[in-house]
């Protein structure tokens, strides 16, 4: 860990005032305090927002709104987030340990960096981390790598439980910065890599995520989170589906579906969403739906695997999903 | 009266210090004035440093030193035979060799722990990069050198007429040939390698967890270029062995020669990431096993070849046959051939089972396929192929109830309401299926000494340098100290973990509680005579002019002429604080015979149909270990064993780079170990059956002291021998899916 400043900030106006390009705002640091041991962050300054009022968990007309220093396990307890919006808790519970569930923030659950093992060491090349180095995952291992919307510069799989579950509810970001404030779709947030795999969001210099918004819908109650992994417990997905449908009677109405483990970034799939609606609630539909869930995946040489585990994790949650009602 | 706290459900006598916190673990002991010390790693794997740039790191805050590569001011000496084996190869920081990816090529010694992180740092290096051996598949593969007893590991035996193995096995009726990989493994111990040195004058006092204290010392004197007596190893708590503290890594050398130099102690505790390279592993192994056998499941031919790693700097001779293949099945043609091929690794080391955890993947495995193949249960297949002699050396076991433990296991596990056809049982989305599999591991006793002083207190100390790995060896001297004394535990005091004490069985080979025990008894017994032989001369003595063989001693008292005093008072009468005595023996037991533990294994998984996890949903072991000393300890040791062989088969692996050399791995999060939730309870029973040919000290005469006959054998590493294959069985009948590559994940099953 290299030598840097460390301030408490009381407002958003104070920690825009301290942003700058060698700063890193910490919340609950189980990303950030990491990745400086390992040297792979080396902000000068540290600017510490827990102290800003960027909290609550509330329901409105609109929807669910949660504040974005509120921590994932007092999320995942709440009793509104339980009941209207399932995928969320349960997203939240499968991520990583109790621990640092209880120190976790949401804001800085979105904003967590990829657990490619060249990106967090420092002696191998990483177009995310060093751009330009090149991409050691492409002929490295590359078993838990993305295969959706990865590029020839970085494989890298977004690393999120939350993300793919609020990116299927199709939640929007609050952001704030000097300038002011703006919300955005979470969709959106995440560009693709690209040619630029370091840029890895929207915020522009010194924005903070304040929050997101999850809009009121009757897909969110009827909704789970299933995740594949190798171990049980505190293990980052090698698949994982965010699957919410609305049924009229035995009749899927709409379908919201996010897939993670997969994808560069939390990862919609409005193809099967389409090939859901109007169609029976039943095994076979969920099948045939997921027949193409993998169109235009590139796979490597250790995830190969990825297209058909893709394809049979959404089969399974909505088959799961199914048997709750 | 005082029952005997032999066979019986003891809780560990260091648990309270070990909950609270109490316990010092070596990176706990504070010093006054510690500097700390940080270390700089390769990052190629093959080649020469061509400069390292110390400029930033030397004039960082609180930086004392940075010792780079070729650095003279770290006096280190190589290690002369017979220790070589227990030490590196190669000096560290003495060269610009760099000889595996993740070697020390540099340190950093600061006033904080921070301060020489942070600066080890800034530390950069240039290389003269070589391409690196790095794959086991394609380089030239050798003979293995000897086995872990010194027999040659090359072995062929042939029935009379047969001209080959090859020729065996196409004779036999039903053949059985299969390739089997397992990846490279890790201790990952929950401590790290930490080490604190304090030199005083010429002596030096190293804390550091060491599975043996006495050879630690001596190796380290070696490497510090000083005699075995100024070195002492304190390591009395050590969270974690499993063969990965058996010998001296670079970390002890670096931190006392930069104590001696910088004339401060130092303290250097490795990182995790660190830790997969600075210290050993397991190498990855490939194995070749072809059965031959009647139509019937009698075996007629087995074949068992392998090649493993073996790094170029040195590691462990991996020969999985060795008591497995040459020892399980009788078979009248048998053709062991070990091999391996020199990679540029990290040191390799025995790990759990060393050889009988991989060889038992594959020899049980392919045993199971034979059972597949013969249409012959499982249990009934090695029930027919029960040896009471070892196939090579035709020697009988001292002792032997695996099948018992087969027998006793299938009544408890359920398994006469097993289907031998995979996929026969669905519940929803999920695949039933059970196995089974032997477990098999040597008994080989260690030399040792065990030192008994009894006080005027009434109390007793039991020393012994043996090592409690976190495996309750604290209790276990405890418990055969009351035994043999025939006092209460709560009166006893074992010492353990140091170097100064009377030289103690390694806790290495699961052989330090049968090495122990028996010394225990023979050091209670001498101590005894001791304190008779001051009762008839010491004048302060009431029995002061009378013969000794007409005192008894029963649960901590003399008794003779009406009159009965405790050790305690008559040491106070004396004016004496104790009398002590100690006990040796050196290796070994009753020649002609084979020493073994055994044990079944018994597994029920479930698969998912869609996605391929594997979750075990049951297990039970039943082994025959000989006498229990603690029954709860015994306990914990199997179900451990078994979580390790669990996590063999599902989940562990460090994939190898070949074009870089470097591991893929380097933190819990990547190399995965089972958490709780990986693990149903585990159901455990031990036999209990005394080894009579392992029992008190050679020539006991069956005296005044403890339990007569305490047999114990070892149990530590057992649970982990054929519970992976276990594992893999279940997951075939669950299945139909034979995964011959470790660890079995979900891509393997979809």
């Amino acid at each position: 860990m290299r030598p840097h400043t460390f301030t408490r900030v009381r407002s958003v106006r104070e920690a825009h005032a301290r942003a700058g390009a060698d700063t890193a705002f910490l919340a609950g640091g189980t990303t950030l305090v990491d990745l400086m041991k390992l040297d792979v962050m080396t902000p000068a300054h540290v600017v510490d927002i827990n102290r800003l009022p960027l909290r609550g968990i509330t329901l409105d007309r609109e929807g669910l709104h949660v504040g974005a220093l509120e921590r994932m396990s007092d999320v995942a307890a709440d009793r509104t987030v339980r009941r209207h919006f399932p995928v969320i808790a349960e997203a939240l519970e499968l991520s990583a340990s109790p621990q640092l569930r209880n120190m976790a923030s949401i804001g800085g659950n979105l904003l967590q960096r990829t657990r490619c093992g060249y990106f967090r060491d420092v002696s191998t090349p990483c177009n995310k981390r060093e751009p330009g180095t090149g991409c050691s995952a492409l002929t490295g291992v590359n078993r838990t790598h993305a295969i959706l919307g990865t590029s020839d510069d970085c494989v890298a799989t977004h690393p999120s439980d939350l993300a793919v579950a609020l990116v299927a509810l199709g939640t929007d970001v609050h952001l704030a910065s000097a300038r002011g404030a703006r919300t955005v779709p979470l969709d959106g947030f995440y560009p693709l890599p690209g040619t630029t795999p370091q840029v890895e969001n929207v915020l522009r210099p010194g924005e903070l995520v304040t929050g997101v918004s999850v809009p009121r819908a009757a897909w969110a109650a009827h909704s789970t989170y299933l995740k594949i992994r190798d171990r049980q417990s505190y293990e980052f997905a090698l698949a994982s589906a965010a699957v919410a449908l609305e049924l009229r009677g035995d009749t899927i109405a709409r379908a919201r579906i996010a897939v993670g483990g997969m994808g560069t970034r939390p990862w919609r799939l409005t193809s099967v969403e389409r090939a859901l609606a109007g169609r029976p609630a039943t095994e076979a539909t969920y099948e045939s739906a997921a027949r193409d869930a993998a169109d235009g995946a590139r796979t490597l040489p250790h995830n190969a695997f990825k297209p058909a585990l893709l394809r049979r994790t959404l089969v399974r949650a909505l088959t799961v999903l199914q048997e709750r009602r | 009266m005082t029952t005997s706290p032999v066979g019986r459900e003891i809780d560990r006598v260091d648990g309270r210090l070990k909950v609270t916190g109490a316990a010092q673990y070596s990176g706990d002991y504070p010093a006054p004035d510690t500097a700390y010390a940080h270390v700089v790693t390769s990052t190629i794997a093959r080649g020469t440093i061509r400069g390292i740039d110390t400029a930033a790191a030397l004039a960082a805050p609180g930086v004392l030193r940075v010792y780079a590569a070729e650095d003279t001011r770290l006096s280190l000496y190589p290690v002369a035979d017979p220790y070589r084996g227990l030490a590196e190869s190669y000096l560290p920081l003495r060269d610009t060799t760099v000889r595996f990816h993740g070697q020390a090529i540099a340190m950093v010694v600061a006033e904080s722990v921070e301060q020489a992180r942070d600066a080890a740092a800034l530390v950069t290096a240039t290389y003269d990069a070589q391409p690196p051996r790095a794959s086991l598949a394609d380089g030239p593969r050798v003979p293995s050198g000897p086995t872990l007893t010194g027999s040659p590991s090359q072995v062929t035996i042939l029935a009379p007429g047969v001209e080959s193995i090859d020729e065996a096995l196409a004779a036999s009726d039903v053949v059985v040939e299969a390739e089997f990989e397992q990846p490279m493994q890790h201790h990952v111990a929950m401590e790290p390698h930490a080490v604190l040195a304090v030199w005083d004058g010429d002596q030096v006092t190293v804390h550091a967890g060491a599975q043996i204290p006495s050879a630690y010392a001596l190796v380290l004197s070696q490497r510090l270029g000083v005699l075995p007596p100024q070195v002492r190893l304190i390591g009395r708590y050590v969270g974690g062995g499993f063969g990965a503290r058996v010998v001296l890594y670079s970390d002890a050398p670096l931190a006392a020669a930069a104590a001696r130099e910088l004339g401060r102690p130092v303290r250097l505790t490795l990182t995790r990431e660190q830790m997969f390279t600075l210290t050993g592993h397991r190498s990855q192994v490939t194995q070749t096993l072809g059965l031959g056998a009647s139509r019937d499941g009698v075996l007629n031919a087995v074949s068992h070849g392998s090649v493993a790693q073996m790094p170029a700097i040195g590691g462990f001779t991996m020969t999985p046959a060795h008591a497995t293949s040459d020892t399980l099945y009788p078979t009248p043609n048998l053709h062991i051939d070990p091999r391996q091929v020199i990679l540029d690794l990290p040191i390799s080391r025995a790990m759990r089972g060393p050889n009988e955890a991989p060889g038992a993947f594959a020899l049980e495995t392919a045993m199971d396929e034979l059972a597949v193949a013969t249409g012959v249960d499982p249990v009934e297949l090695r029930l027919r192929n029960y040896a009471t002699a070892t196939p090579t050396t035709g020697r009988p076991w001292s002792s032997k109830h695996l099948d018992e433990c087969y027998r006793d296991g299938a009544r408890r596990f359920g398994w006469s309401a097993r289907s031998a056809t995979p996929r026969a049982r669905v519940d929803g989305q999920w695949l039933f299926g059970t196995g089974m599999a032997t477990a098999v591991y040597p008994a080989t006793r260690h030399p040792a000494s065990v030192r008994i002083r009894l006080l005027d207190d009434d109390t007793a100390v039991v020393s012994t340098a043996t090592s409690d790995l976190g495996t309750g060896a604290w209790t276990m001297v405890a418990v055969a100290g009351a035994d043999a004394l025939g006092i209460p535990l709560e009166r006893v005091t074992p010492e353990i973990g140091d170097s100064d004490l009377p030289q103690g069985a390694p806790a290495v080979g699961s052989s330090a509680t049968h090495s122990t025990v028996p010394l225990i008894v023979g050091a209670a017994r001498d101590t005894i005579a001791e304190l008779k032989r001051r009762a008839v001369t010491d004048s302060g003595s009431p029995w002061h002019g009378t013969n000794a063989e007409d005192l008894r001693y029963e649960r901590g008292s003399l008794h003779a002429n009406g009159r009965s005093m405790t050790f305690g008072q008559l040491l106070t009468a004396l004016g004496s604080r104790g009398v002590d005595a100690t006990a040796s023996a050196p290796a070994g037991a009753p020649a002609g015979y084979a020493y073994h533990s055994f044990g079944a294994h018994f597994c029920e998984v479930r698969v998912n149909r869609l996605t391929g996890e594997t979750r075990v949903t049951r297990f039970t072991t039943v082994a025959d270990v000989g006498r229990v000393i603690n029954v709860r300890a015994a306990r914990s040791q199997i179900v451990g064993g078994v979580v390790f062989g669990i996590g063999h088969a599902l989940l562990e692996h460090n994939p190898l780079e070949p074009d870089t050399g470097r591991l893929a791995a380097s933190t819990l999060a990547d190399y995965l170990v089972p958490v709780n939730a990986d693990i149903p309870d585990i159901d455990v029973h031990l036999l209990d059956r005394p080894d009579p040919l392992l029992t008190g000290p050679i020539g006991d005469d069956g005296g005044e002291v403890g339990t007569r006959s305490l047999g114990a054998r070892g149990l530590g590493e057992i649970g982990t021998v054929g519970s992976a294959a276990a594992v893999g069985n279940a997951v075939f009948n669950a299945t139909g899916i034979r995964v011959r590559d470790l660890p079995i994940t979900l891509d393997k099953l979809l």
